[in-house]
């Protein structure tokens, strides 16, 4: 009796605090989100659909999108060079640098590449030297430059959810298919890429929902300036817009379900895997 | 074949490099420069922007600010996760998936949907919760769940408890003690690591400080990005030291986590951007 008590005592802090500041606020949105003056509604779902809130889904699915696809196509070409390079340091420095780099992001990255692709930027000017003028056609404060910035965390990301799958590749995988005559994209196409595949789609879905998320690169960076999902939610918590709460819930609700939907889909391929592996 | 690798291979670790370092290079390089707008080459080099920062009260408060609400989720998540995990895994293994998905939670949960969801339940009841530190740590708390959780379930589970567990107990140690004295060292470094992936994340996180509780208690992230908007120099300055602290904190998990905690570490997105 004695020890069950115990276990309670070693659970319930827990429970309590999960179920007060994860559970319930999630609760909380889900039913606001779905009650209207008369009782439950799908109304605020239907009036979340302005225009002003379909571009600002719009841009966050071509960012997370663009973004993480860019991302994990890189960071699995890197993540292959790291693994088959012959030099210990090598790997072992490019897979620290992936490490900290996954870590860098928010307001000093943005400020990083203000520095670095701003108009008057180091990289800016050293184009400019060599005769490419990146202004005004391109800007630091855009939804492409914004796209720049969120590889620079995706990247390492990726390279970090793909490579233990690099890792296990065998090289007489390699060896019995050229042995039996198959060329380098046969081996690719055949035999690497189908193993490799849930890796990199659960990389994918990962990262996609890094990117769908973000909100402090876009503020630093671009302010209120690029409609994305996470500016608009934030706009409507500090008060800046006028709008029912019941509006911004719906919002939230939506992309919860985005953010559900790539976990799942994140789960479903890590899962693979490790039956593969 | 192998020359012919080599060829490709350069170009693409170069690249690479080269992405990840010359945006905070440049912010370096920035920070100690006198001017850099129309030459390659920074015209000069000063310690002037860092002198300037540095003396500003607000700099050590916002630091003092980042620094102890950083330490005190840290506190929180541990003496509300290591039992938890503990008597799950050791007496509960029934509710381990459960405990395991409501730690995966916070992966899908965006800091401004978490802060929304936080005002629109707490700003109606009378709790000392809404615009104090409070809601603040406890937002922490969930969001570096997976964090803290993960990191302290690896070791448990690459460790014998049972066996750890009954030798404590036939030398008559009560719960606690075998809690204190035999199972908390025994986990150690996975509850550092976890730790140390709290504070760093902790450290730079900025959509909920801003959010929820905006300047009353200013941290460092939030300092920063008001400086962005005002004095570039200083701002680059406080971005470099942003870099630094991560970049401490990120050597100090990669040394003290084995290998398996690396991966675990590589299977979370980062909170704060």
């Amino acid at each position: 009796m004695n020890r069950h008590w115990l276990t309670w005592i070693g659970l319930a802090p827990f429970l309590a605090f999960v179920l007060a500041f994860e559970i319930l606020p999630v609760l909380t949105l889900l039913r606001s989100s779905l009650t209207g003056e008369g009782g439950p509604t799908l109304d605020n779902f239907a009036r979340a659909l302005t225009p002003t809130t379909l571009t600002a889904f719009t841009n966050s699915l071509k960012l997370a999108v663009a973004t993480a696809f860019g991302g994990t196509l890189f960071g699995s070409v890197v993540a292959y060079a790291i693994v088959t390079s012959h030099s210990p340091a090598m790997r072992h420095a490019m897979t620290a640098l992936a490490n900290v780099a996954a870590n860098f992001g928010g307001a000093p990255l943005a400020f990083a590449f203000v520095i670095t692709l701003g108009s008057t930027g180091f990289v800016t000017l050293l184009l400019g030297y060599l005769g490419i003028q990146l202004y005004p056609d391109f800007r630091i404060y855009s939804i492409t430059g914004l796209g720049i910035a969120y590889l620079y965390f995706q990247t390492p990301l990726a390279i970090l959810l793909v490579m233990p799958a690099l890792l296990g590749l065998r090289p007489e995988w390699r060896e019995a298919a050229e042995i039996l005559g198959a060329t380098t994209l046969q081996y690719w196409r055949r035999v690497a890429l189908p193993i490799l595949a849930p890796a990199i789609s659960a990389s994918f879905f990962l990262v996609f929902a890094n990117a769908f998320g973000a909100y402090a690169t876009a503020w630093t960076l671009t302010g209120s300036d690029v409609n994305l999902i996470p500016v608009q939610i934030a706009a409507l918590v500090r008060g800046e817009v006028v709008l029912d709460p019941a509006l911004a819930d719906a919002l939230a609700i939506l992309s919860l379900l985005v953010m559900a939907a790539c976990l799942l889909a994140y789960q479903y391929f890590a899962r693979r895997m490790r039956r593969t592996a | 074949m192998n020359a012919g690798s080599l060829t490709w291979r350069a170009p693409v670790i170069g690249v690479f490099v080269a992405f990840m370092t010359v945006p905070v290079v440049a912010t370096a390089l920035f920070s100690v420069a006198t001017r850099w707008d129309r030459t390659l080459w920074p015209e000069g080099l000063t310690l002037n922007w860092w002198i300037k920062v540095a003396s500003r009260s607000a700099f050590t408060d916002t630091l003092l600010n980042s620094f102890w609400v950083a330490m005190t989720s840290m506190l929180v998540s541990l003496i509300i996760v290591v039992p938890a995990a503990y008597v799950a895994h050791t007496r509960l293994p029934h509710a381990k998936p459960w405990l395991e998905f409501l730690s995966i939670v916070p992966f899908s949960l965006p800091g401004v949907v978490l802060a929304l969801g936080l005002i629109r339940l707490y700003s109606k009841l009378p709790l000392p919760l809404i615009n104090t530190p409070n809601i603040l740590i406890a937002a922490y708390v969930i969001v570096t769940l997976p964090f803290m959780y993960r990191a302290v379930m690896n070791t448990l589970e690459s460790v014998d408890t049972r066996l750890l567990v009954e030798a404590a107990q036939s030398l008559g140690a009560n719960p606690l003690q075998v809690l204190a004295w035999v199972i908390v060292p025994n986990i150690a470094s996975g509850i550092v690591n976890g730790s140390l992936l709290v504070l760093s994340a902790v450290f730079s996180e900025f959509v909920l400080a801003n959010l929820l509780i905006g300047t009353r208690l200013k941290t460092f992230p939030i300092y920063l990005v008001e400086f962005t908007r005002s004095d570039a120099r200083q701002a680059s300055a406080l971005a470099l030291m942003s870099f630094v602290i991560a970049w401490i904190i990120s050597l100090a998990i990669l040394w003290t986590a084995g290998r398996p905690a690396k991966r675990r570490q590589a299977d979370s997105p980062v909170r704060g951007r």
